[in-house]
C-alpha cells in the first residue's frame, strides 16, 4: 500500500497473486516418495459466498461444470458451510493431478466473474504413515504455500513438524516466508 | 456476467479528506512560521512537543490497553475470535496483529498500534455476547483496517502541531513573560493568537478528518467481509445496545475514543462537528450505498 494510499484512507482487497497452484501437483510426488506423506484423496477450496444474485449464478455453474467433468476423471465434489460463514468445496479422487486441477477450475472461475479476491486459501490433505493428517494450505493473495499439522487435543499444532516439512520440501514449493502468516485453519473437514 | 465495478468506489470521501488534510497542512504552515519567528521559544516547544509525540506513538500501546481493562488472549483462551481474525487477515494480507478482549459489558472494539507488525485489536465480551459471528466479523475487519491504513499513526502525526499550538496556549503566557518586564514583545504575543486559532481550526479539520477515517475502515470492512449490510447490522445493535450503559463506565474510558468503534456517550454527542465519529445513521446509508454496489442495483 501506497503512502498516498495510507493518507487517503483508500483500501482494495488483495487480488490474487500470480497463481502457484500447480507447484503441488509435482511437489506431492516429492511429499510421497520421500516424506511418507500419502494424499488422502481429497482437497478443498474455501471461500466467501457473497448474498449476490450474479455471484449465487457463478458458483452455480462452476459446480455444474465439475460435475459435467467429474463424470470423466471421477472426481466427487461435496460442499459445505463452516461455522465462520465460508465455503468450503471438498474434491475426491485418487488421482492427485484432477484434485490440483479441479481446485484449478473453481478458483479460475470465481476468478473469471470478477470474485477471484473472495478465495481464502485452498487446502491439501496428506496423511503420514501413522495416518495423521498433514495439510498444505495455499494462500491465493500471496501465491504461497504453508504446512499445517494439527497436533491433536484443543486447538494445537504441531510446529516443529511444520518447520521441518518446510525445510524438507526445499524448492519444490514457494513456501510463505513470514512465518506469521502461516495461518492455522481448526476443524478442517478432509 | 461480471460483478458491478464500482464496488468500494467513494471519490467524493477520498477528496474530502485530501482536501482536509490539505488545510490541515496549510494552518500547520502558518504556525510553523511564527513559531520560528518567535525564535527560541517556539522550538523548544516543538521538541517538547516531538517527544511526547514519540512516546504517544512507542509507549502508549500497553498503557491504552491497561486503561481499558484488557488482556491478550492466546488462541487457546479465545479461539473463535482468534480463527476470526486469522481469516480476515488472509483476506486483507495483513500480518495477524495480537488480539485482546476487555472485560466489559460496554459493546466495543478498537484498534492500536503504529504500524500492522505492533497492532493489537481489542473486543469487549460485551460485543461478543451482542453481536452474532457474522456482525462481529464486520466489526473486526473495520479495526483492521484501521491497522491496515495506519490510523493511529496518523492521526498522531495530524495532530503533532495541534498538539504543539495547544502547548503554546496553556504555557504561553511563561515563554512570553519569561524575559522579565518586558510584556509588549511582539513576537511571543503574537505566535500566542496564531497558536490559539490554529488550536481551534486544527481541532475541528482533526475531528472531520477522524470522521473519514471512520467512514473509510467502514468500506474496507465491507470490502474485506464482503458483507456491508452485516456490518450496518451490527451498528444499529450497538447503537441499542449503548443507551443501556451506565454513565461511569463511559467516562473512564473517554479518552480512547478516537479509536473506537463506536464513540462511548454517542447517544448525547454535542454538534456533528465536533464528534470523532460519524452519526450512525450516515454510516448506515454509507453501507447501504456499498451494499446497493455490490448487487449492482446502484
Amino acid at each position: 500500500m501506497g503512502l498516498f494510499d495510507i493518507l487517503t484512507g483508500k483500501r482494495k482487497v488483495k487480488p490474487q497473486a500470480e497463481s502457484r497452484l500447480f507447484a503441488m501437483a509435482t511437489a506431492a510426488v516429492t511429499l510421497e516418495m520421500s516424506l511418507e506423506l500419502k494424499s488422502s484423496g481429497k482437497a478443498a477450496i474455501v471461500f466467501q459466498p457473497l448474498a449476490t444474485a450474479d455471484f449465487t449464478s457463478i458458483v452455480t455453474d462452476m459446480e455444474e461444470v465439475l460435475r459435467g467433468a467429474g463424470e470423466d476423471t471421477g472426481t466427487g465434489v461435496e460442499k459445505t458451510d463452516d461455522s465462520f460463514g465460508y465455503r468450503w468445496m471438498v474434491l475426491s479422487d485418487e488421482d492427485f493431478e484432477d484434485l490440483v486441477v479441479g481446485i484449478n477450475v473453481i478458483s479460475q472461475a470465481l476468478q473469471d466473474g470478477g470474485y477471484g479476491e473472495r478465495v481464502l486459501c485452498a487446502v491439501f490433505a496428506f496423511r503420514d504413515p501413522q495416518d495423521q493428517p498433514v495439510y498444505w494450505i495455499y494462500n491465493y493473495k500471496r501465491g504461497t504455500y504453508y504446512p499445517f499439522v494439527p497436533a491433536g487435543g484443543d486447538q494445537r499444532r504441531d510446529t516443529e513438524r511444520e518447520l521441518r516439512l518446510k525445510a524438507q520440501i526445499g524448492n519444490e514449493l514457494p513456501v510463505e516466508a513470514e512465518l506469521e502468516r502461516w495461518f492455522p485453519l481448526w476443524g478442517i473437514p478432509i | 456476467m461480471a460483478r458491478p465495478t464500482s464496488f468500494g468506489k467513494d471519490t467524493g470521501l477520498q477528496i474530502r479528506m485530501t482536501v482536509t488534510m490539505f488545510l490541515l497542512g496549510l494552518v500547520y504552515v502558518v504556525l510553523i512560521v511564527a513559531l520560528l519567528a518567535a525564535g527560541a521559544n517556539g522550538v523548544t516547544v516543538a521538541i517538547i512537543a516531538a517527544g511526547l509525540a514519540a512516546f504517544q506513538l512507542f509507549g502508549s500501546d500497553k498503557l491504552a490497553l491497561r486503561a481499558m481493562g484488557a488482556r491478550e488472549v492466546t488462541p487457546a483462551e479465545a479461539p473463535e475470535l482468534h480463527a476470526m481474525i486469522e481469516r480476515l487477515c488472509i483476506q486483507a494480507d495483513l500480518p495477524k496483529p495480537k488480539v485482546a478482549v476487555a472485560d466489559t459489558r460496554m459493546p466495543n472494539a478498537f484498534a492500536i498500534g503504529r504500524s500492522p507488525k505492533s497492532a493489537t485489536v481489542c473486543a469487549t465480551t460485551g460485543i461478543m455476547e451482542l453481536l452474532p459471528p457474522a456482525e462481529l466479523e464486520g466489526v473486526m475487519a473495520h479495526e483492521l483496517t484501521h491497522v491496515a491504513n495506519r490510523d493511529v499513526l496518523v492521526m498522531t502525526l495530524a495532530g503533532f502541531f495541534a498538539t504543539i499550538a495547544a502547548y503554546v496556549v496553556q504555557f504561553g503566557f511563561l515563554f512570553g513573560g519569561g524575559h522579565g518586564d518586558d510584556d509588549d514583545n511582539p513576537s511571543a504575543m503574537v505566535l500566542f493568537l496564531v497558536s490559539i486559532v490554529v488550536y481551534v481550526v486544527s481541532f475541528l479539520l482533526m475531528q472531520s478528518l477522524s470522521r473519514y477515517r471512520e467512514f473509510a475502515a467502514d468500506r474496507g470492512a465491507a470490502l474485506i467481509t464482503g458483507r456491508p449490510s452485516a456490518l450496518a447490522s451490527a451498528l444499529t445493535r450497538i447503537s441499542s445496545g449503548m443507551s443501556r450503559i451506565p454513565q461511569r463506565d463511559l467516562r473512564a474510558s473517554s479518552e480512547l475514543s478516537a479509536f473506537y468503534f463506536f464513540p462511548p456517550g454517542v447517544g448525547k454527542a454535542v454538534g456533528g462537528l465536533f464528534a470523532t465519529h460519524p452519526p450512525m445513521e450516515k454510516r448506515i446509508a454509507a453501507l447501504e450505498r456499498l451494499e446497493m454496489q455490490l448487487q449492482g442495483t446502484a
